[in-house]
């Protein structure tokens, strides 16, 4: 019997545009016990098809098919079929609590009594890898993180003791380290309970790291089904050749760096939140270079990043700004030198603008410094009325000069970043997220800046998306020798696109130097970890993917205490890491931070001692 | 928390000195006296005046009453010496809080849940005319629904009294021309937040684990979708409690707000400043709650407060 078998299932979606057909006859099926994968970009109906099964689409869908079944019944979610969702966030209710909502759950299933619930949840929890349960259930779900929330989400998936779990993008929005624990955690229930799972994802990595079969979806109809290992090494469909080339296409920028430092960082620290602040950072950003930041969620990336816009202002430490000291007049001179493109394009582009209208707000902003320097220096006007006038008809014409440049600055900009004139007029709502993100590049680019900061620009993109946006990013950087600080988990996209690489943790970074040797060569504990994590498009070396322990992620431990952030968790932990916190030891190119690398641990060394991986 | 609410308390209190200070000068500034009735003379006036202390300069008379203030005391009524302010203040408005909390619970029961059957209801005709009365009734003004239910329950039809308090059917049409407005706008305020509360895909994940109809709503969607609403209650219930001069003119009831009119036009100075005093800090208490109740209910606000308290 087939955990899961469907025939010709066609969904339309009748909308006021007309009817749109999202699926077209799929069969699909997933035998019991097997982890089956589903791949595809965002928009070809992965997402609508489980829907349908689940009995979820919104009324405007048409579902048409000759059979669903789960293990030849109608599926019933919560009873034979459960799902997990993308977004743990937005799928738990904030305002109940976790025990609550795995409890009801449990009765709505068994029809069982609280107390009897309870246990039940507890036990659930447990197999999720949740120990203090019990603690956990009084919680609400902003009180957990995001790979915690996720893992409730899976723990109240399995209170439907379902035949067949659908995981729906189930770690997409983790970072490298938390998703491969979830991954283990999706195998090991897949294999303990015997339930089988229908895995749908964007990422081939974490579908080959997990599944036995698998199909490509495209445009609504299946392309290619097959054992993943056939699929993977031998596509036979166009499609599949090109998702799998793009997913393992090696480095894209062979730009040499110039050595023109145009950014530094000398020992800066700023305490944000008493969780992702950043803590004693040197970095240099030179011309023309691509450097990569990594590291789990609420490292400091991000404060890094707004602490060099000027967004934060630093508490202590120098930033260095073309080797001078960048002091507030400097400061709010140079604002317009770093220019950001922020994660989520939904969220950092106003609704009530056009994008003409939002380019055109970056561009006055960056004039307006120009315009009050200009306005001190004064013209003084006459106090003769001729020359007035003469003064005001000259400075209207200006004005209609200036919005004229101003226009045309704007048309070239929206042509460089792929758009044509006519989405000048348009509205973020009317754009799709990838529009949205080229919108946001161009609202970056259009001041001109020396540095472009892309905070996790590309995460909220799907495949074929990110890699659109990212060869225009890499296309525009090269053109205009401007300096990328990339801020990633994707340590695919790292791997391929920078020259240099710095990796956090706990607000600190403790490794630094070149792309290529790092990932070839990981020298700290952390980064192996984080490498180690990441599953590759291919399945037999994604299978091997180690999980790292769940221990006590808490960056705020790191910070408030004493010692190397990562000593609690690193596997080579010293005595003197708990005491102490190692400074950044140098070896040519690289930086890192790990006692193992010390003069007093590594053994006296002569000046042209060659260092290697103590790991 | 702790901190918010004090400050909250603290400009409270200042809210309701400013308040009393710019009555106390603006009653002041309206012509003519409390004892100015037309028949007596000019003489007898300025006599009364002075034995009230109504003959010494504003800024000393201005302290007397703040400093009585102060003291809870807020004087006697100058139309009638025999009687105590805040004693008129407990008769009157014992009898509006009458009317005006069944006039609440009925528009927060009501409201609520033809909101709730607006925004889950499948069926199109029921929706449509939920919407378009509610839009109705919250058109029109209060008056006119007082004077209707009047005309219409009492006038034509002889079915219910239409004057006084006596008994509790002579509750019926002002508790219900008092509650009309608020129902209407607590059913939209509910229905639209609980409508977009329903997209959200909790609720999608809710029903992914098999939950019924009624449960979703009930305990997810609904402990949503209840802050515009509570931020609504705020302000209509200080409404409410201080009485609407229309309704209980309409009913000849002797409430609190009809006292305050009455209080005007008699240049009463002392019963104006007590009832003043007394409505600002009824509003002001009201929102107060209801500001601290949506943070309360904010389970994350929540936590901080307790952390907070230890």
């Amino acid at each position: 019997m087939r955990a899961l078998d469907i025939k010709k299932l066609s969904v339309q979606y009748h909308t006021e545009q007309g009817v749109y057909r999202a699926l077209r006859d799929t069969d699909l099926y997933v035998e019991e016990g097997e982890i089956t994968g589903i791949v595809g970009e965002s928009g070809s109906g992965k997402s609508t098809a489980m829907l349908a099964v689940m009995g979820l689409l919104k009324k405007n869908a048409a579902v048409q098919s000759e059979k669903i079944a789960v293990c030849g019944e109608a599926p019933v979610p919560g009873v034979n079929v459960a799902m997990v969702f993308q977004d743990p966030q937005s799928c738990l209710n904030p305002t109940v609590k976790i025990g609550r909502q795995i409890t009801e759950t449990v009765r709505a299933r068994r029809h069982c009594g609280r107390r009897e619930a309870r246990e039940r949840a507890v036990e659930l929890l447990d197999m999720v890898g949740i120990s203090d349960g019990k603690k956990r259930m009084r919680q609400y779900p902003f009180e957990l993180s995001g790979g915690m929330r996720q893992r409730v989400v899976i723990a109240i998936a399995l209170a439907c003791e379902p035949k067949l779990i659908i995981a729906d993008e189930p770690t997409t929005a983790l970072d490298a380290a938390v998703q491969a624990q979830i991954l283990r955690l999706l195998k090991r229930i897949a294999e303990e309970t015997g339930t089988s799972l229908l895995l749908v994802s964007h990422d081939l990595g974490v579908t080959a790291s997990l599944c036995q079969r698998v199909y490509v979806v495209h445009e609504g109809e299946i392309v290619e089904s097959g054992r993943v290992e056939d699929v993977f090494y031998d596509p036979q469909e166009e499609y599949t050749k090109q998702l799998l080339s793009s997913a393992k296409q090696k480095r894209k920028n062979g730009v040499t760096p110039g050595d023109q430092v145009i950014l530094r960082m000398e020992h800066v620290t700023k305490e944000y939140n008493t969780r992702d602040g950043i803590r004693d950072i040197s970095l240099d950003l030179r011309r023309g270079e691509v450097f990569a930041l990594a590291g789990e969620s609420g490292s400091g990336k991000t404060t890094l990043a707004r602490v060099l816009t000027g967004i934060l202002k630093e508490d202590g430490g120098v930033l260095y700004q073309n080797g001078q000291p960048l002091g507030q007049k400097r400061r709010d001179r140079g604002r317009n030198r770093v220019q950001m493109v922020f994660q989520d394009p939904y969220a950092s582009l106003n609704p009530c603008l056009t994008a003409g209208q939002a380019l055109e707000e970056a561009l006055r902003g960056a004039d307006s410094w120009d315009g009050s320097q200009r306005r001190r220096m004064g013209t003084v006007p006459a106090r003769d009325n001729a020359a007035e006038k003469q003064f005001c008809s000259a400075r209207r014409r200006d004005r209609k000069a200036e919005r004229a440049a101003r226009r045309k600055t704007i048309c070239d900009m929206l042509e460089r970043v792929g758009l044509t004139e006519e989405y000048m007029d348009k509205y973020p709502s009317e754009l799709s997220g990838g529009q949205r993100q080229r919108i946001g590049i161009a609202r970056a680019l259009i001041v001109r800046p020396e540095l472009l900061i892309c905070d996790e620009a590309l995460s909220s993109l799907d495949a074929v998306t990110q890699e659109q946006i990212l060869d225009l990013l890499l296309g525009i950087q090269r053109e205009q020798g401007i300096a990328c600080l990339f801020i990633s988990h994707d340590m695919h996209v790292i791997r391929r696109i920078s020259s240099r690489m710095g990796v956090m943790y706990g607000g600190r970074l403790v490794e630094s130097g070149k792309t290529r040797e790092i990932c070839s060569d990981p020298w700290h504990p952390y980064t192996k970890q984080l490498l180690e994590a990441v599953p590759e498009a291919d399945p037999l070396r994604a299978r091997r993917i180690r999980s790292l322990p769940l221990g006590k992620r808490t960056a705020d431990k790191a910070l408030s205490g004493k010692g190397c952030p990562f000593a609690g968790e690193c596997g080579y932990v010293m005595g003197c890491c708990m005491e102490q916190v190692p400074e950044a030891y140098r070896f040519g190119e690289r930086t890192v931070s790990c006692f193992l690398y010390s003069a007093e641990h590594s053994g006296r060394r002569g000046r042209d001692y060659i260092m290697t991986s103590q790991i | 928390m702790l901190r918010y609410t004090l400050k909250r308390i603290l400009t409270g209190i200042l809210a309701l000195f400013v308040l009393a200070c710019v009555t106390f000068f603006l009653v002041r500034l309206m012509p003519g006296s409390p004892f100015q009735t037309g028949s007596v003379s000019e003489q007898v006036v300025e006599a009364v005046e002075r034995e009230y202390g109504l003959d010494r300069p504003l800024p000393e008379q201005f302290m007397t009453y703040m400093g009585n203030l102060l003291r809870g005391d807020l004087g006697v009524s100058y139309e009638d010496p025999g009687v105590k302010v805040m004693d008129i203040i407990g008769r009157t408005w014992r009898i509006t809080a009458s009317l005006g909390v069944p006039a609440l619970i009925a528009a927060i029961l009501i409201g609520t849940a033809f909101g709730i059957l607006r925004a889950v209801t499948g069926r199109r005709i029921v929706r449509e005319t939920i919407s378009a009365v509610g839009m109705v009734l919250a058109g029109i003004p209060g008056f006119a629904v007082a004077i209707l239910l009047l005309l219409l329950f009492s006038v034509q039809l002889g079915l219910l009294p239409a004057s006084g308090l006596l008994t509790p059917a002579h509750y019926i049409l002002p508790v219900t021309s008092l509650a009309v407005y608020p129902t209407a706008v607590i059913t939209r305020l509910t229905g639209n937040a609980l409508e977009s509360e329903m997209e959200k895909e909790y609720v999608l994940f809710a029903r992914a684990k098999g939950l019924g109809r009624k449960r979703i709503i009930f305990t997810h969607a609904l402990k949503n979708a209840w802050r515009p609403v509570l931020n609504y209650i705020g302000p209509a219930s200080a409404f409410l409690l201080t009485g609407s001069f229309v309704v209980e003119s309409i009913f000849t009831i002797p409430g609190i707000g009809r006292e305050f009119v009455n209080s005007i036009t008699n240049r009463d100075y002392t019963l104006i400043m007590g009832l003043t005093v007394f409505m600002g800090a009824v509003v002001i208490g009201v929102n107060l709650v209801t500001d601290l109740l949506s943070a309360w209910l904010d389970p994350a606000v929540r936590r901080a407060y307790q952390e907070e308290a230890g």
